[in-house]
């Protein structure tokens, strides 16, 4: 029992020293900052001019789009570049299991994220004067979602390539389908049935719905559900990435 | 347990994009390496040098066979392996965005290692490897060989039991090389075990204990660099320099009798035969019917490069597997041009 917990300490703080490394190595780099950074600033200046929109709203929507952009954007640039650039290899020969590995990357996605959703969080409350309705609901969301998104990139990054363009495209595309099927431009209330129906295969709606329940105090989903399936995808995300990567050593990525 | 590495049966069989066979590069191989000895693995391109060493080293899965790392099943737990095991692979893998400090420290943290021993050893390894100067700088501007010193420092940070290195001196300078090659004989000392993947036959003639010769995913030979000499002793030479030339001299040379193949050697020329006593007397004679002084003559005995030719069905002189144009000029064999 000692050697487990010991065991698990280790491959913990394992997952903690790669996450710092990135941290360090990776957020300033041009790609993190156009896909994570700018990318969802970006989109939400474009849908909002000229709409009519409380700043509680806009803060909601910012707040959605910046937890599914950001997060999802470090698996598909770092794990390609490191396999290209050979330090991938440094950190699988490393005493680690591959789980702990992928973990310290979700994290380094999840904290991006974090950080990103803080700031516009910060600014909608000081200069919007955006009143928050459950502020813890507002963290934990963020949290959840920024670790949710985060894995899905992860699965991104996980298919067997050394180029990061081979990764972008396929991942912008499907996070583009995924956010216009959201309820995020269009709220729920607005869609049609099947528009609605179709929203509900988004983990992007959940999201949304979670940020509406914290910020404005309202939501047409039930809070408990947003967060099942928010906690329930990351989980889901997470098989595909650790198949794609034994996968990976399999073929000798 | 004497053995740091146990290999049994080991297969890669790279599949196939469509649904054919798949691509065999390492096929059904056995091999030991003894605690404590620098071990080369050598072999021409696409042999199965690089495949076998990932397998080694966690990155690449096996198609079959049992790999046991200092007594550890790699397809148990390799957990505990990975911990006494340092990688310097191929290509430098160094973080180019951290300083030479941050890569160590990192590293240091990956294996473990205590604040105090982690900085301890990393002052110890950049004095060593005159990356001192440089520790805050970033890796980005290290020349080739900096990085190459530099990710030898991470790889042994953690004072591995066994050393993997992935060719470890091609492209540098002779002041790199042999600073490397000091450091191995160090760690070797020392009881690191070294497992070395090379195409440097002369480098593992001086390093090895023992070397394992691959060609076509199967191990063709396995011993000391001085008993695989000996096994080849119908590779031997005779060296010759003239203070001229003449025309047609590479043909003449090639035409003698007991000369299987002639190599030119910057002003040298190389005369392979299985019997350099016979040869000499026809060679004087030679020199005198054609005028030339002799500058030099020596008899040589076979090398590790020409062991390794021999095993790997390459012509003499012929290292690369697919010679320029201007090699193929240099090179005559009997009775026909290559």
């Amino acid at each position: 029992m000692k050697n487990l917990w010991t065991r698990t300490f280790d491959e913990l703080s394992q997952a903690w020293i790669v996450t710092l490394k990135d941290i360090k190595v990776y957020y300033l780099r041009p790609g993190m900052i156009m896909f994570g950074f700018l990318m969802p600033f970006f989109m939400f200046f474009s849908f909002s001019v000229r709409r009519e929109m409380a700043a509680g709203e806009g803060m909601s929507r910012l707040l959605a789009l910046t937890i599914f952009f950001t997060a999802a954007a470090a698996g598909p640039f770092i794990i390609p570049t490191e396999r290209r650039l050979g330090t991938y290899d440094r950190l699988l020969a490393a005493p680690m299991s591959l789980l702990t590995l992928l973990l310290g990357k979700i994290a380094v996605g999840a904290f991006f994220a974090i950080v990103v959703s803080s700031v516009a969080a910060i600014v909608g409350i000081l200069f919007l004067d955006v009143s928050v309705a459950q502020p813890a609901l507002m963290i934990a969301g963020i949290f959840i979602g920024a670790f949710t998104f985060s894995t899905m990139g992860l699965i991104f990054g996980s298919i067997p390539t050394r180029n990061p363009g081979d990764v972008q495209m396929p991942s912008t595309l499907i996070r583009w389908v995924l956010l216009f099927v959201s309820g995020v431009f269009v709220p729920l209330s607005e869609m049609s049935t099947l528009a609605r129906g179709i929203s509900y295969l988004s983990p992007l709606t959940y999201a949304q719905d979670l940020m509406n329940h914290a910020v404005l105090g309202t939501g047409e989903l039930a809070l408990w559900l947003n967060l099942s399936i928010l906690f329930l995808s990351g989980v889901i995300f997470l098989l595909p990435s650790i198949k794609l990567h034994k996968r990976g050593r399999v073929l000798g990525y | 347990m004497s053995h740091a590495i146990e290999v049994q049966n080991l297969t890669k069989i790279y599949p196939s994009p469509g649904k054919g066979a798949g691509f065999l590069a390492v096929d059904q191989i056995n091999f030991t390496v003894k605690q404590g000895e620098i071990f080369g693995f050598l072999g021409p391109n696409g042999a199965g040098k690089s495949t076998t060493q990932r397998m080694l080293t966690t990155l690449l899965t096996p198609t079959e066979g049992q790999i046991l790392i200092l007594g550890h099943d790699l397809a148990d737990d390799a957990y505990p392996a990975k911990r006494q095991v340092g990688l310097v692979p191929e290509e430098s893998n160094v973080y180019i965005e951290l300083t030479a400090w941050d890569n160590l420290m990192f590293t240091g943290r990956l294996y473990r290692m205590s604040k105090a021993d982690r900085t301890a050893r990393a002052e110890e390894l950049l004095k060593d490897f005159g990356l001192w100067d440089k520790k805050d700088v970033k890796a980005e501007n290290f020349s080739k060989g900096m990085k190459r010193r530099l990710s030898i420092a991470m790889a042994i940070i953690h004072k591995p039991a066994l050393l993997f290195l992935d060719e470890p001196t091609p492209g540098l300078d002779v002041q790199s090389a042999r600073t490397i090659q000091n450091h191995i004989r160090q760690l070797s000392a020392e009881g690191t075990t070294v497992f070395m993947s090379t195409h440097q036959i002369e480098e593992a003639n001086q390093l090895c204990d023992r070397v394992a010769i691959i060609n076509h995913g199967k191990i063709a030979a396995i011993d000391t660099p001085e008993k695989l000499k000996q096994t080849f002793q119908q590779v031997q030479s005779v060296e010759i320099a003239f203070t001229s030339s003449s025309e047609g001299l590479e043909e003449k040379l090639t035409n003698l009798p007991d000369v299987s193949t002639v190599l030119k050697i910057g002003d040298k020329w190389r005369l392979y035969t299985d019997s350099p006593p016979d040869l000499l007397p026809h060679l004087m004679k030679f020199s005198e019917k054609e005028n030339l002084d002799i500058v030099s003559l020596n008899t040589l005995a076979p090398s590790l490069e020409d062991v390794f030719l021999q095993i790997t069905g390459k012509q003499i002189g012929s290292v690369s597997e697919e010679p320029s144009p201007q090699k193929a000029d240099m090179r005559r064999k009997k009775g026909k041009q290559s």
